[in-house]
């Protein structure tokens, strides 16, 4: 059994009931998702509440279609050509599938934060202020403000405040990693995805940005997919378990890493396979 | 042996021979270039030859020595010389000048015939206006029909520039101004005629300005005349090699220089004093002298037109080939289409462009804009702006095939980071994939200017003439003038070097034209090339 970091453990009365969350508390509600790739079906009717303000992992073995699902929450699968989905993903109540939708705009609600940093090759400050100078911001002290908010909550200001006019390509891959996440929150999306945000990064890199998660979710719905079981227990408050496009098991992250309710979760966690 | 194959090292072998020999032919190529171009520019020794052939008949030969060979005696014909029992006979070329008494201003010169070669300290080369260079010793030098001392020569040779060049300022800039605008006037004129709106009014207005200029213009030409008259008020009297007497008056002398007195340094300076005015002046006597600087401003300003004409429209075809056509077969048939058109020989882009820029495009232009100066062409008869677009399509596939491969080497982690933030497509490539894939477009606008600067063969059908009256770029509205015929270094070459009457005299100027012509364009390449690296230090950790 994998043991739970106590800093996230979570009293009882604390924890959210994730069967039972109010309109309020939910922040995503997936509805009998359907994804297939031409012929192949990657994805096979899934439904999930994700919870306001709470960190919630996908793992599962690879190809499982963890990723795969993160990617459906900001449409990034519209790029993929073959892809076709049904089903609903309701963002606050609205179907982000619908016809109206502007994807630009849904983008803007659904930040996301990918497995390699790839950061713009422009300035440290051309980058965090990037999504802001899209939307016609233009004005010096407010992205002046907002780039170094947005670097202080992604806890990097201190270390590159003497450059930020510098080259971001001259940052190391940790750092790189949180300036993408900083370039991701500086236009304060509702709900933050990574996906595997640390697999690419040494393992003092990957702590600083689990502290940055745990900090993170005041403020953002964090959905994080990762391959990592270990790092899932460290940082989620619910954990989905995903195997061959099927959602398996999905609870709070103490139940399924210590009692989990399905035998192949069960064989996943104890390392039976995957 | 067969652990040597095995090695590698055979394909090292082959490989270093082939760069060794890329190497060589490129550098050989260009140190003949630059050998035979820039000793055209040396000042050389004028010898004075001494020559009595078999009947005791003797006379002198004064030149500079072009070229020295070596033939078998079987091959000279010439009775008037007895050569014994060599087997071989040197000769000489030799440069002497004089157009006006001799037909031919070259000679060779026997070497048995020759009885006393010096290098007399006194003679003197005369570049002129007309009738090439006069070799012979100056006599006597008069100023306004008085005999003065030799020695303030060079004052009046300044004077007598001096007085040229207002010449030239008043013809060229002043009169020509008054010439544009009579012919304008005249326009306006026909316009109104073809409107249907020439009311007395208007046309006692366009007399009372014809008028006018007409007064301007004899004012001028007044003036005109005096300096003309001025400039011819001193002579000289100078002997040639033969004896004769021969009176030059000054206004047709550029140079007058005592050659065989030179010592390294003056002849250096004259070297650098000679390439300057080759790039800088007009050229004179159907192109055999002088400079080539209407042919250097036109392939510059050629070139410059084509890189603004083809780099958008490649890189748009390329960003519509890469990012929004569908990956089907007609986008690969497109793309085949585009490159093979790198293949078509380019004189079939000047007959296309002679037929379809120059004809269609040029004269519905004129029919439809120009209407008042037809039966004359404007648009519609070859220009620089055709030749421009011409080669624009003719390079136009180099730009698309490297921008597309480009575009092709970003990471697609890019496109996705931009695309997460809320980025449309379109701001996506603007702002991201753009500068990124802006190396890429460098190389292919590098390649496209290489291509480009050195063709002639469709401008000879599109745009290029042999002697351009005016620059396309010039003092009057509106200052470009996209319609006018215009000389280009490529093209001098194949005149001067072909086309001349005066081959020998020309062969310098081919070598110097070649040089001056592969110096422009690595000179383009070089700038283009170092914005690009600069582009690429910008983005060079994206590379992997």
């Amino acid at each position: 059994m994998i043991n739970v970091n106590p800093q996230v453990l979570i009293t009882d009365s604390e924890r959210l009931d994730i069967n039972n969350l109010t309109a309020e508390q939910v922040a995503l509600e997936i509805k009998n998702l359907n994804l297939h790739y031409g012929d192949k079906q990657a994805l096979q009717n899934i439904s999930m509440k994700i919870p306001k303000g709470q960190v919630t992992a996908f793992i599962g073995p690879s190809g499982c279609g963890k990723s795969t699902l993160l990617r459906c929450i900001n449409r990034m699968n519209d790029l993929v050509d073959i892809c076709k989905i049904d089903g609903a993903i309701e963002l606050n109540g609205e179907n982000i599938y619908a016809k109206h939708v502007d994807v630009a705009q849904l983008r803007r609600k659904v930040g996301m934060v990918f497995q390699r940093p790839n950061p713009f090759p422009k300035s440290i400050y051309e980058n965090v202020v990037y999504g802001l100078r899209l939307i016609g911001q233009n004005n010096r002290r407010v992205l002046d403000e907002v780039c170094e908010r947005s670097l202080r909550a992604a806890a990097l200001w201190d270390e590159v405040k003497d450059r930020i006019h510098e080259s971001a390509l001259g940052l190391s891959g940790g750092q790189q990693q949180r300036l993408v996440i900083a370039r991701a929150i500086a236009i304060e999306p509702e709900v933050l995805l990574l996906d595997e945000p640390t697999s690419a990064l040494d393992p003092i890199s990957t702590l600083t940005i689990e502290e940055l998660i745990n900090d993170l979710k005041q403020q953002y719905t964090v959905v994080i997919v990762t391959h990592n079981m270990q790092q899932a227990a460290r940082v989620s408050d619910q954990t989905a378990f995903m195997y061959m496009g099927d959602l398996i098991e999905y609870a709070d992250t103490n139940t399924l890493f210590t009692t989990p309710a399905k035998k192949k979760t069960e064989d996943y966690i104890t390392g039976r396979y995957g | 042996m067969k652990t040597w194959f095995k090695s590698g090292s055979p394909w090292v072998w082959l490989s270093a021979a082939g760069v060794s020999i890329s190497l060589i032919s490129v550098v050989g190529l260009l140190l003949l270039i630059a050998s035979r171009g820039l000793s055209y520019f040396w000042p050389s020794q004028i010898h004075q030859f001494e020559l009595q052939n078999v009947h005791g008949e003797s006379s002198v030969v004064i030149g500079e020595i072009y070229e020295h060979e070596r033939i078998p005696a079987k091959q000279l014909n010439n009775k008037n010389v007895d050569i014994g029992d060599a087997q071989t006979v040197d000769r000489y070329l030799v440069k002497t000048g004089n157009r006006e008494l001799v037909s031919l201003d070259f000679r060779w010169v026997l070497e048995p015939m020759v009885q006393k070669q010096t290098q007399p300290e006194n003679v003197v080369v005369i570049e002129r206006r007309t009738n090439g260079n006069f070799y012979g010793f100056i006599e006597e030098v008069y100023m306004g029909g008085e005999k003065v001392e030799a020695a303030t020569l060079d004052d009046f040779i300044e004077r007598v520039s001096e007085l040229q060049e207002d010449i030239e300022q008043l013809q060229g800039k002043d009169i020509g101004a008054i010439n544009f605008e009579l012919e304008r006037i005249r326009l306006k004129e026909r316009k109104a005629e073809l409107d249907g709106k020439l009311t007395s009014q208007l046309k006692a207005d366009f007399e009372q300005r014809r008028a006018e200029l007409a007064q301007q213009y004899n004012k001028l030409e007044a003036n005109l005349n005096q300096l003309r008259q001025e400039v011819q008020r001193d002579k000289i009297v100078v002997r040639a090699m033969d004896g004769q007497t021969v009176d030059i008056n000054l206004e047709q002398v550029l140079q007058i220089t005592f050659n065989n007195q030179m010592g390294f340094f003056a002849k250096l300076g004259q070297f650098f004093h000679q390439i300057g005015s080759f790039i800088g002046d007009d050229p004179r006597e159907a192109n055999t002298e002088g400079g080539v600087f209407p042919a250097i401003f036109g392939t510059v300003l050629m070139v410059l037109l084509m890189t603004v004409i083809v780099s958008p429209l490649g890189v748009v075809a390329a960003i519509y080939l890469h990012e929004y056509a569908g990956n089907n077969a007609f986008t690969k048939l497109l793309r085949i289409a585009v490159i093979n058109l790198a293949g078509v020989p380019s004189i079939v882009y000047g007959v296309f462009g002679l037929g379809f820029f120059v004809y269609m495009v040029g004269g519905s232009l004129d029919q439809l804009f120009y209407p008042e100066s037809l039966p004359s062409p404007t648009f519609g008869s070859p220009g620089v702006l055709w030749s421009a677009i011409t080669l624009a399509i003719l390079t136009l596939p180099v730009v698309i095939v490297s921008t597309e491969e480009g575009l092709a080497r970003i990471p697609s982690s890019m496109r996705h980071g931009s695309l997460a933030l809320g980025a449309t497509k379109a701001e996506t490539l603007w702002r991201i994939i753009l500068p990124i894939a802006s190396p890429a477009i460098m190389t292919g606008i590098i390649l496209a200017i290489a291509r480009a600067a050195g063709e002639v063969a469709p401008l000879m059908l599109v745009g290029v003439v042999k002697m351009a009256p005016t620059l396309p770029l010039d003092g009057n509205f509106p200052f470009l003038h996209l319609e006018r015929k215009f000389m280009h270094l490529g093209f001098h070459i194949y005149d001067v070097g072909f086309q001349s009457p005066n081959v020998e005299a020309a062969r310098p100027l081919v070598y110097a034209t070649a040089l001056l012509l592969v110096t422009i364009i690595v000179a383009l390449n070089m700038t283009a090339v170092s914005i690009r690296n600069r582009l690429r230090e910008k983005y060079r950790s994206l590379e992997n």
